[in-house]
């Protein structure tokens, strides 16, 4: 930086122009097209497992219903809108970063990082309550819970305008087995799913062999094999997913900072801008993640 | 509303500080996502795969793309953007829609095995 000033004529140039650039406009531009393909990166990155989905569930919707009945829909939901007001305030950050505001950059900023922490949190319960019911994919992870030594307890929430029926199942569900060896574990009642599908007559050509043993019954630990798959597909996107939001959390803490000591201005809040790419991307994977994993079943149960 | 979105357009080539579209802007796409968050939500109890197989799925689907073309045009300012931005946006989408395609045109005519 010794050369700046040698390498410039007296004309004014703002101070956030890096030298390769005509003009700030220049200068966004690049950063944003640079940005944008990063991000269509990203979106190959998450399609690869969303085509993982696609050719599972188009084989076994049965079996992926049937996951999708075990994880709670509430804090689902709770953490879409978590992430919804995460992403409106990112928004008004870029919004008062243009105006050179200061003060509510800051403030934007903590509650963004704040409803990205609520988001990992929530995040947190939830894995917390598939490792006690038997859950995690790979057997031997789970908790361990000895013969007789298994209650009835009620974790998940009840809300208000569940309908009574749905409630009940509700509580079934929570039920939670003895599991010696903490393996993977699915419960008998998973199975009326698929004795419903028989019933209706709308099993897939790939379902009809692969729930059933030789003797044309449901094999409940064939069947168990494919809801794992779905486990393996929820416990990899949505763990990926809060990787990207602890990354973004990083992001945050420096843009933090950087709105700390006033960097930005209305000629320069390129990196606000490009941090709040990131942030909107990783909102709009959830929005996809949400009713793909959490919604797929709720119409079975009455 | 349309009105007033054009302005900001046109201001915002005259000024560095462009506005988009504001506070009250923003808080009619949040609102748009927070109802779209709701919508998703009672829809999934309602047994819609009686029309034909797959509408509920459908129907969470077509929520979640318009979530996402709201905030891909707003929240992401792509409206404003370069044409090279709405070309990079949009390529991203086709090629992920040539992977879903191409994988499934696979999986879809083969016998069907288990894995």
């Amino acid at each position: 930086m010794a050369n700046h000033a040698d390498t410039h004529d007296d004309h004014y140039h703002p101070p956030g122009l890096q030298h390769q650039f005509d003009d700030m406009k220049q200068q966004m531009d690049s950063v944003t097209i640079g940005m944008w393909a990063f991000l269509v990166q990203e979106i190959m990155f998450f399609g690869g497992l969303f085509t993982v989905y696609l050719v599972f569930r188009s084989r076994y919707p049965m079996a992926f219903a049937a996951g999708s009945n075990h994880l709670d829909p509430f804090w689902g939901g709770l953490n879409t809108l978590v992430l919804i007001v995460s992403s409106l305030t990112m928004a008004l950050t870029v919004y008062y970063a243009q105006k050179g505001n200061r003060n509510m950059q800051v403030i934007l900023i903590v509650l963004t990082m704040l409803f990205g922490t609520v988001f990992l949190g929530v995040k947190a319960v939830e894995y917390n309550d598939k490792y006690n019911h038997g859950l995690i994919p790979v057997n031997g992870w789970n908790k361990k819970i000895k013969e007789g030594e298994h209650t009835t307890e009620k974790s998940s929430l009840t809300l208000p305008f569940e309908t009574k029926v749905s409630a009940a199942s509700e509580e079934g569900k929570t039920e939670v087995h003895a599991n010696p060896k903490g393996n993977f574990q699915i419960e008998d009642k998973d199975l009326e799913l698929v004795q419903n599908a028989v019933n209706g007559n709308y099993l897939t050509q790939s379902e009809k062999i692969g729930y059933f043993n030789a003797n044309n019954e449901i094999d409940k630990g064939m069947f168990t094999g494919k809801v794992q798959i779905f486990f393996w597909i929820y416990f990899v996107m949505t763990g990926l997913h809060a990787l990207h939001m602890i990354i973004g959390l990083g992001v945050m803490l420096w843009l933090l900072w950087m709105a700390w000591r006033g960097t930005f201005t209305a000629q320069y809040f390129a990196p606000v801008e490009i941090a709040g790419l990131y942030w909107h991307f990783v909102d709009i994977v959830w929005i996809f993640l949400f009713p793909l994993l959490y919604l797929l079943g709720r119409h079975f149960l009455h | 509303m349309a009105n007033y979105l054009s302005e900001e357009h046109i201001e915002g080539h005259e000024h560095e500080d462009q506005e988009h579209i504001g506070i009250p802007g923003y808080l009619v796409v949040f609102g748009i996502l927070v109802v779209g968050t709701i919508l998703t939500y009672f829809t999934s109890f309602l047994d819609l795969d009686k029309i034909f197989a797959g509408a509920n799925t459908l129907l969470a689907l077509l929520i979640a793309f318009t979530k996402m073309t709201v905030v891909v045009l707003y929240f992401m300012h792509v409206r404003w953007s370069s044409r090279l931005v709405w070309l990079t946006a949009i390529a991203g989408f086709f090629w992920l829609a040539i992977m879903f395609a191409f994988t499934m045109q696979d999986y879809l005519t083969r016998s069907s095995g288990t894995f």
